[in-house]
């Protein structure tokens, strides 16, 4: 610790670093910040930087106000955007309480307790997520609606486009930022993108999301757009997704890939599919935390919204894809439900607990699903035994009630906050009389 | 020489097998040439002298030759040397078997000093043809033949170490050379280990990938050696912990991916050339696994890979373990710059807050894993044995090491010196810590020595430690070396703690006299490293503790060491010392508490931790001091029953009486046996059900003694005939009705009477006088007791005391509302049999219903949704709420008797006043799931131990599961977890209650599992 320490004590220095940001996430998955001036940061690493918990969505229990971050030198990162007019740097926390114990309700201590549970077993987990996103000419909604900034489709190379210009722009900062892009074009939607990371074990992959998103509206902003993730903005174009590619590693081996195996996926990855499939509608309300995320996950288009498994089957939920010859250390599943608005950690925990669960209790994998799910009539579906995913956030949160899965996952604290601030959600949805009801009623009724 | 007794002389020269060892003598002298006389005086020198002769008859029978070129006839030496070489090892016997010629090792006149690590690397590289001036030296020899000769020659030269450490005049005073000799050997090893793997991996007959001899020279490979012998405090048998570290030379040549491939490779020859099996056994195991992530990690990495490692993953033992690393073999500039890179992480791990606990925590665990039956004769792991030198050693070197770079040495003695040279110990102990650690290191080369095994297990029949005792020069028979071993143990236990605690008294004294001179800077760090918030406070609690001439004063100044190590164990140190202290002045001049203190350990050991961990005892025992001798044994600490305290109590009131001056007394009782059931609760001589039980014996008695006490005392002309022709009965309620009170509880009560004949009204004062009474005795305001008469018809607002008849009138009226639920619980004992009994067979009537209608189940469901909305408190957290939340005692006790108002009419087993027995009920009768029952039993069970515990610890009561770390803190080390795992109790909390909720809210309220219950907005 102390070299790293060191080095970014000498970095602010030397680049005559004005502000250091401090990061960490909310229950919802907000990235919440606290500016540092530069000589606050040496007693921060050692003694933490105390807040108000209680002013932080979900963090503690109302009555304990007193938390304490610790900023992990390892993160530490001048952020690109500032220029170099009073430079700034980022470093992500560890939440403490006041005696020292990690804090239960810090997302990020969550998948740490979840991946150290895979260490037991022997595992280690990587993930590769496909953040899609949407990228509009104002967050402004009056007048009809957002605008995108073009009408392109899926990977189209918009000439003169802001689109074009705003990816080049956005992985270049996210690679100045030590985050590798893998891919990035322009998708189904108007004004809908994707860029996709580089496959890293879950923990930094979490907070390069985190990160991602906070390039993706800076970049936004210096070229004059708004970027959104949030799940299903227009009701006639395409939701954005975060579809993730998972693997378990023993050591420098994959445990997913068997090369003797049906789609090489070894018995480990059968089973693994098998618990991502048997509990997937308990986690749907964290893996698809909003209301807005059950129009995307119920509004056709590709999204996966009945819970089977296909190889290269794009309507399946889980998909096992091709592995290429001799590329065992690459073999993966590709979970399709989750969108763009969840919270990484928290996501990333249940998916990993979820699979476990299926290796410890031997899971079989149900038969796989070769036809195209969307265009079965619903009889067909019950018969091959394709269940629905909740249809509403107010549906998946009474499912997750009853999972103890989730509850051990996340920790009783966080379980019953995310109950409590979702169910709120769901009842002031309730309470709104939407244009769609206005329009059906008020004349004919 | 008398020859008359030959048998006698053998005994005398230590043989045992007398007969044989005769037989062999005369053989012997036929085939060396040397008489019997010298045989024996030679062979009496041995540590095992029949074992010698028979060694030294086989090398003679087979090989005659070596002993005569040796000139085993005209060297006396040489046969008292192999005499003792022989009786001390049979390791060493059986290599000279194998390797006759190196008797002639022996054979030199003088004992030579000890060799130096070059030569000893020299002679092992030439061993196997490597030429020990090359940067990197590499092997002619190959395969298994360059293994057996090298380890031809280590064991020729550790013959030579053997020799110079049993013919010393005192092996505990050449024993830290030996240890550096046998590491500087072990170094040279790995280093012609090195010589043979550069030479394995270039050839087609090793396993794996095949390097050239360029690749090799660019492969820099440095090993680090770790432990005993990264300190050079080596034992003769015992692992060697390594850490390897690579580069490449040059980049453009090998690539570093390849340079770290060759480098594995050449470690993994390195190490089966030193211990797979061969023709020549194997030497001891090379073990790598202190690297970074253990076995899962790769065996070889970059320093900058270690260096990553350790500032992100590494743990803070790895750190500790980092303190002996040194550079032993291979690349010298590579390792060195591995050492001094991670040496000053070792000291910035010390700044970690807990690190004192954790590395006894670490300690204890090393100790659970000991077999029992070995734990006595353990000389390393045992209690007292050598590991608690090195503990206490490593302890006082990471409190003080950050501030004071002169005690940093990796080796324990040399840091024993320096901690004493630097003040941090006393002269005297740091000799005396010294002597013993060099004497069991001593035994356990011999034990190791014997069979060339890694062992540190002391054996326990008398023929082997009677060995054991010539070996090692301790004692002259097996008694005696049992008698100075077992002292010394005591000695380190006694060291420790007179090393760590004895300072600080003396730097709370500011007495410099016995040598240290701890500043009361370097005393608040230690207090600090252990526990003590307030050292300033702690110290003057020390100082006032430990001064003056008195008896008390010395025997505290002897006793505080391990007081203040057991208060520093507990979750409130300074609380503890404060109390001690305050215990210690109000007993100071009982005799019997001296005598305690002095010789009881085990209720010293208690006194500490009841009040380091509980203020409710502290507090109590400031008032009733006397109850400290109550710890020596558990007999003072069971229950009293409700006679003897009956008796106890009708004595007092009648000496004191009239009540008025009798109650002090009959409260003071109270307090004693509050304080009793509280202590013996807090030290596991009760269980919660005992207390119980005994909080019930206590409060009849004494309720049954005020009540006919105030009822004689009464005055007849205020209330002309009532005393006679009034029955009155206390009904108990809730907990207490159900005989499961605790120490948290209140005691709720009903009054009934009945008039035989005293008239309505009078019989109604008379009774209404009685109640106040008894509610104005019983106000106690050292330890409050409260009486609530809540639970009775009408609550708050009905009368106090009713006539049974018209508590039939009320229930026939209004029954199955909540008051025919609180008669659940309800049990008539006190008072007037003939009532009580009436009183009960009326409370049956009403709670046990013939039937019980939906509109009746309806209405109890309703009634309970209405209470969770209003009965908990503003804000209060329903989640935490012990008594009233989710799922906690109070969801449990309604739905147990929702299940007896309907079911107990037709089930008599349902018909009891303890919640937990008609749950358990219940579920025998199927009428809820075992699984469930079980389920709400722990959520009822744990939210209960929660609540006590918190005024145990506290001295105040909450109904809130506490949000304080510090709070949460003390009460888990109540409820039995370990230090730091405030967040656990929370989560078993909040797990266990709320899937009791769910329990609740399907058999409760009838909640159907498809439609799940929901946390509404409004509730939460």
């Amino acid at each position: 610790m102390n070299k790293q320490r060191d080095f970014v004590l000498r970095t602010i220095e030397e680049r005559g670093v004005k502000f250091v940001r401090l990061w960490f996430t909310d229950v919802v998955g907000t990235l919440k910040s606290v500016a540092l001036a530069p000589a606050e940061v040496e007693g921060a690493f050692t003694e933490g930087i105390g807040f108000d918990g209680s002013a932080i969505e979900g963090f503690t229990r109302t009555s304990e106000s007193d938390l304490l971050a610790f900023p992990d030198p390892s993160t530490f990162q001048i952020l690109p955007w500032r220029g170099n007019i009073d430079p700034t740097a980022r470093m992500f926390c560890d939440i403490t309480t006041p005696n020292g114990e990690p804090a239960v309700s810090d997302p990020r201590n969550v998948l740490k307790r979840s991946l150290a549970k895979a260490a037991d077993m022997g595992f280690t987990f990587y993930t590769h997520p496909e953040i899609e996103f949407y990228l509009l000419k104002s967050a402004d909604t009056e007048n009809g609606g957002p605008v995108p900034v073009d009408r392109a489709g899926y990977f189209d190379n918009v000439a003169g486009g802001t689109a074009h210009d705003f990816r080049r722009q956005s992985v270049r900062t996210l690679e100045d930022l030590g985050i590798s892009v893998e891919f990035s074009h322009h998708e189904a939607g108007h004004g809908q993108n994707e860029i996709d990371l580089r496959y890293a074990d879950a923990l930094t992959t979490a907070d390069n999301i985190m990160t991602f998103r906070t390039v993706v509206k800076e970049v936004a902003i210096s070229q004059g757009v708004h970027a959104t993730f949030m799940p299903k903005p227009f009701s006639d174009q395409p939701g954005s997704g975060m579809h993730t590619h998972l693997s378990l590693f023993e050591g420098d081996t994959n445990a997913f890939y068997d090369p003797a195996a049906r789609h090489q996926l070894s018995k480990t990855g059968r089973a693994f599919v098998a618990g991502l499939l048997k509990h997937a509608p308990e986690i749907t309300a964290v893996t698809n935390q909003y209301v807005n995320s059950y129009k995307r996950l119920w509004g056709g288009g590709e999204a996966p919204s009945f819970v089977c498994w296909g190889h290269n089957n794009r309507s399946a939920l889980v998909r096992v894809p091709m592995f290429k010859p001799n590329k065992g250390q690459s073999a993966r599943v590709e979970f399709r439900g989750m969108d763009s608005a969840a919270n990484p950690y928290l996501a990333f925990s249940v998916l990993l607990a979820a699979g476990l669960k299926g290796i410890e209790n031997d899971y079989e994998l149900p038969a796989e699903a070769e036809d195209n799910v969307w265009e079965l009539t619903d009889h067909e579906r019950r018969a091959l035994g394709y269940d629905p995913l909740p249809t509403s956030l107010d549906h998946a949160l009474a499912v997750m009630q009853r999972s103890e899965l989730v509850a051990e996952t996340l920790g009783e604290e966080v379980f019953a906050y995310s109950i409590r601030n979702k169910s709120d959600e769901v009842r002031r949805y309730r309470q709104q009389v939407t244009p769609f009801e206005l329009n059906s009623l008020l004349s004919v009724l | 020489m008398q020859r008359s007794n030959p048998l006698s002389q053998l005994a005398k020269a230590g043989f045992s097998d007398l007969s044989t060892a005769s037989a062999r003598i005369d053989e012997l002298e036929i085939i060396s040439s040397v008489s019997r006389d010298e045989l024996i005086s030679c062979l009496a020198r041995a540590a095992d002298p029949d074992r010698a002769l028979g060694h030294l008859l086989d090398i003679a029978r087979d090989n005659s030759g070596v002993l005569t070129a040796a000139n085993f006839r005209s060297r006396e030496s040489l046969r008292n040397t192999l005499a003792k070489v022989l009786g001390a090892s049979n390791g060493l016997a059986e290599f000279l078997k194998r390797e006759p010629e190196c008797v002639e090792t022996l054979s030199s006149q003088e004992v030579r000093p000890l060799r130096d690590s070059d030569a000893y690397s020299t002679l092992l590289l030439a061993s196997v043809g490597a030429n020990p001036v090359d940067y990197q030296p590499v092997a002619t020899a190959e395969g298994e033949d360059a293994w057996v000769l090298m380890r031809r020659q280590y064991r020729r030269l550790l013959l030579e170490i053997c020799r110079y450490d049993l013919l010393a005049e005192s092996a505990t005073e050449v024993f830290p050379e030996v240890a550096r000799a046998l590491s500087d050997l072990a170094g040279a090893t790995l280093e012609a280990g090195l010589a043979i793997g550069r030479r394995t991996v270039t050839l087609d007959s090793g396993v794996g990938k095949k390097f050239t001899a360029e690749q090799v020279s660019l492969t820099k490979l440095a090993v680090i050696a770790m432990g005993k012998c990264g300190a050079r405090e080596l034992n003769y048998v015992s692992d060697v912990d390594v850490i390897f570290v690579a580069e490449t030379a040059d980049e453009n040549m090998l690539s570093p991916d390849d340079a770290i491939a060759c480098a594995s490779r050449i470690a993994t020859e390195m190490m089966r050339a030193i211990h797979d099996p061969a023709s020549e056994p194997a030497l001891w195991q090379v073990d790598p696994n202190l690297r970074p992530e253990g076995k899962q990690g790769p065996l070889v990495r970059t320093l900058a890979s270690h260096l990553a490692y350790y500032d992100r993953w590494a743990k803070s033992w790895e750190f500790q373990a980092l303190l002996k690393a040194r550079a032993i073999a291979g690349d010298r500039e590579l390792g060195e710059s591995y050492v001094s890179s991670t040496r000053p992480l070792v000291w910035t791990s010390a700044s970690r807050t807990n690190f004192v606990d954790s590395a006894r925590s670490m300690r204890e665990r090393v100790m659970q894993n000991i077999p029992t039956d070995e734990v006595e004769f353990q000389i390393k792991l045992g209690p007292g044995g050598l590991r608690d030198v090195e503990f206490t050693v490593q302890l006082l070197q990471l409190v003080h090491g950050q501030q004071t770079e002169a005690i940093r040495s990796a080796a324990t003695l040399t840091a024993i010196d320096e901690l004493s040279a630097g003040g941090f110990i006393a002269r005297a102990d740091a000799a005396e810590l010294s002597e013993a650690y060099r004497r069991l290191r001593v035994i356990e080369h011999r034990l190791q020595l014997r069979d060339l095994r890694r062992t540190a297990l002391v054996p326990n029949n008398p023929e082997d430690l009677r060995w054991l005792s010539r070996a090692s020069a301790i004692g002259t028979n097996a008694e005696e070396f049992i008698h100075i071993w077992e002292d010394t143990k005591e000695r380190v236990r006694q060291l420790h703690l007179k090393i760590f605690y004895a300072p600080l008294l003396l730097a709370a004294a500011a007495i410099g006299e016995s040598g240290t001179t701890l500043t009361g800077e370097q005393a608040s760090d230690r207090l600090r490293a252990i526990g003590f918030k307030d050292a300033t406070g702690a110290l003057s609690h020390i100082a006032a503790l430990s001064k003056g001439m008195s008896r008390r004063a010395t025997i505290q100044r002897n006793l505080l060491p391990i007081i203040l190590a057991w208060l520093s164990e507990g979750a409130d140190p300074d609380y503890g010392l404060l109390s001690f202290r305050r215990v210690s002045d109000s007993l100071a001049d009982t005799p019997w508490y001296l005598r305690l203190l002095r010789d009881g350990s085990g209720a010293a050991l208690r006194l500490t931790q009841l009040l380091s961990g509980s203020k409710f005892v502290g507090e109590l025992l400031e008032s009733i001091p006397e109850a400290v001798s109550w710890l020596e044994g558990d007999e003072d600490l069971t229950i009293l029953s409700e006679q003897e305290l009956t008796d106890e109590l009708v004595a007092l009131a009648k000496r004191h009486a009239p009540i008025r001056t009798a109650m002090p007394h009959l409260l003071q009782v109270r307090r004693r046996e509050v304080l009793r059931l509280a202590m013996g609760s807090l030290t596991d001589v009760l269980t919660i059900a005992q207390v119980s039980v005994g909080l019930s014996n206590l409060y009849r008695a004494l309720l049954g003694v005020v009540l006919e006490t105030v009822r004689g005392e009464l005055d007849d002309e205020d209330y002309p005939g009532a005393r006679g022709a009034t029955e009155f009965a206390i009904v108990e309620l809730g907990r207490f009705g159900g005989g499961e009170l605790s120490l948290s509880s209140d005691l709720d009560l009903m009054y009934v009477y009945r008039d035989t004949g005293a008239g309505q009204e009078n019989a109604s004062k008379f009774s209404e006088k009685i109640a106040s009474e008894l509610s104005s005795l019983f106000a106690d305001p050292k330890l409050p007791l409260e009486i609530d008469l809540g639970l009775r018809p009408e609550g708050r607002s009905g009368p106090r005391v009713r006539s049974l008849d018209s508590y039939r009138a009320y229930y026939e009226r209004w029954s199955l509302t909540w008051e025919a639920q609180a008669l659940l619980r309800a049990r008539c004992a006190i008072g007037d049999a003939k009532l009580c009994a009436e009183f009960t067979e009326l409370a049956d009537e009403i709670r046990y219903p013939a039937q019980l209608t939906d509109d009746q189940i309806r209405e109890i469901r309703r009634l309970k949704a209405r209470v969770e909305a209003e009965r908990l408190p503003q804000g209060a957290d329903p989640t935490r709420h012990l008594k009233l939340g989710k799922g906690s005692i109070s969801d449990v006790e309604w739905l147990v008797q929702l299940l007896q108002l309907k079911h107990a009419a037709e089930h008599p087993s349902l018909r009891v006043q303890s919640s937990m027995q008609a749950l358990e009920s219940a579920a025998a009768l199927d009428l809820i799931d075992r699984g469930d029952e079980l389920m709400l039993r722990e959520a009822w069970m744990l939210a209960s131990s929660i609540r006590t515990a918190y005024l145990l610890w506290a001295n105040r009561s909450s109904d809130i599961l506490p949000t304080d770390r510090n709070d949460l803190e003390g009460l888990a080390r109540i409820l039995g977890y370990g230090a730091g795992m405030t967040s656990q109790l929370e989560q078993d909390y909040l797990a266990t209650t709320r899937k009791a909720r769910t329990i609740f809210e399907r058999d409760f309220f009838g909640f159907k599992p498809e439609e799940p219950a929901r946390y509404s907005i409004e509730n939460l």
